[in-house]
């Protein structure tokens, strides 16, 4: 019985571990629409995930330092609609990504376009965000 | 039952529309409606609450169950791998679907006394959601039945232990999910976000 409840416990963990924080909020109460910011670097990492998909990238600093930025996209199937494909998170790809920063966390963002290195441009903005043209 | 949801969805839109044009002060603090003498139900905990100790952390679970991870390139998709894996999905999601009822307990209180709003002038005062929802309870209702809906392809998803029907489903709940905060939590968080 111990090892059952150990197990599922177990299993709980492992679905629980490794996710953002996700409680939901309007974009206005997590992301300043003053701050935009243009973000030109490395992406490592792509959750494709719901209800959103999270971009992790590397952005070199004028002082030389990296610095790891987190870019809240919208969800999956938003993505797919505007073109977006699993397959376009390639090894080392450089992109450029224009985004609204976070109030309290400023390595926090929230995208609104993704141009990848060859040129093509991606809507990747979630609800809620301002009415800048990005989905245009 | 696509457009069934839809009409609700717009039926519930227009209702608040309607009372936001009926009144515009400022409302007194919150105060729940008394309850029936006759409902044996005993609300312990605000909507807030359940939806951040209920709702919310379960619909996590059900969201993360089946993603892909692309770490440099390499993707790794996730998905429940095992019986006792689809049975804890199956879990969560039954509580998001039956945590709808708790939230349609009509007098249950928004937030626990004196809370504020968690982001002033973005998200509505806790008596603010409070008189939108006395205004257009059916309007709520809905919502909180359009959230049990969006669960039934989840639910069905999770028996069939199909993880890509999964993965879509999740779409719908957070759609429904921000159908409804739009209307009755952040209603003015569009053009706040806009006019900044």
């Amino acid at each position: 019985m111990k090892t059952k409840i150990f197990l599922v416990l177990l299993a709980a963990g492992a679905l629980c571990a490794v996710q953002p924080a996700q409680a939901h909020h309007a974009f206005a109460a997590e992301y300043d629409a003053t701050k935009p910011v243009t973000l030109t670097g490395i992406v490592t990492k792509m959750e494709w995930a719901n209800p959103h998909g999270w971009i992790y990238m590397d952005v070199k600093q004028p002082d030389g330092t990296v610095k790891h930025w987190t870019i809240e996209t919208a969800g999956p199937s938003q993505l797919s609609r505007h073109g977006l494909k699993k397959a376009d998170f390639v090894d080392g790809m450089s992109a450029v990504v224009k985004a609204y920063q976070g109030i309290k966390d400023p390595a926090l963002a929230n995208g609104r376009t993704l141009v990848l290195k060859d040129g093509r441009s991606f809507y990747i903005g979630s609800v809620g965000g301002p009415n800048d043209g990005a989905d245009l | 039952m696509k457009c069934v949801r839809h009409r609700h969805a717009a039926a519930a839109v227009v209702l608040v529309a309607a009372s936001l044009l009926a009144g515009c002060t400022t409302p007194a603090p919150e105060q729940p409606p008394p309850a029936a003498a006759d409902t044996p139900y005993r609300p312990v905990a605000s909507i807030r609450e359940v939806m951040n100790s209920v709702i919310d952390p379960s619909a996590d679970v059900v969201w993360n169950s089946v993603k892909t991870v692309i770490d440099h390139g390499r993707p790794t998709d996730h998905a429940p791998a095992n019986d006792q894996e689809w049975a804890e999905v199956r879990r969560h999601a039954l509580i998001v679907s039956e945590g709808a009822n708790l939230l349609m307990m009509p007098t249950r209180p928004v937030a626990p006394p004196g809370a504020p709003s968690l982001a002033p002038g973005v998200e509505l005062k806790p008596e603010e959601v409070r008189a939108l929802i006395d205004k257009n309870r059916a309007g709520w209702n809905l919502f909180a039945n359009a959230l049990q809906d969006s669960l039934t392809p989840a639910l069905a998803a999770i028996d069939a232990k199909d993880s890509q029907a999964l993965f879509a489903a999740g779409d719908k709940i957070d759609t429904t999910c921000e159908n409804c905060h739009q209307v009755f939590w952040y209603p003015n968080a569009g053009k706040l976000a806009s006019a900044r």
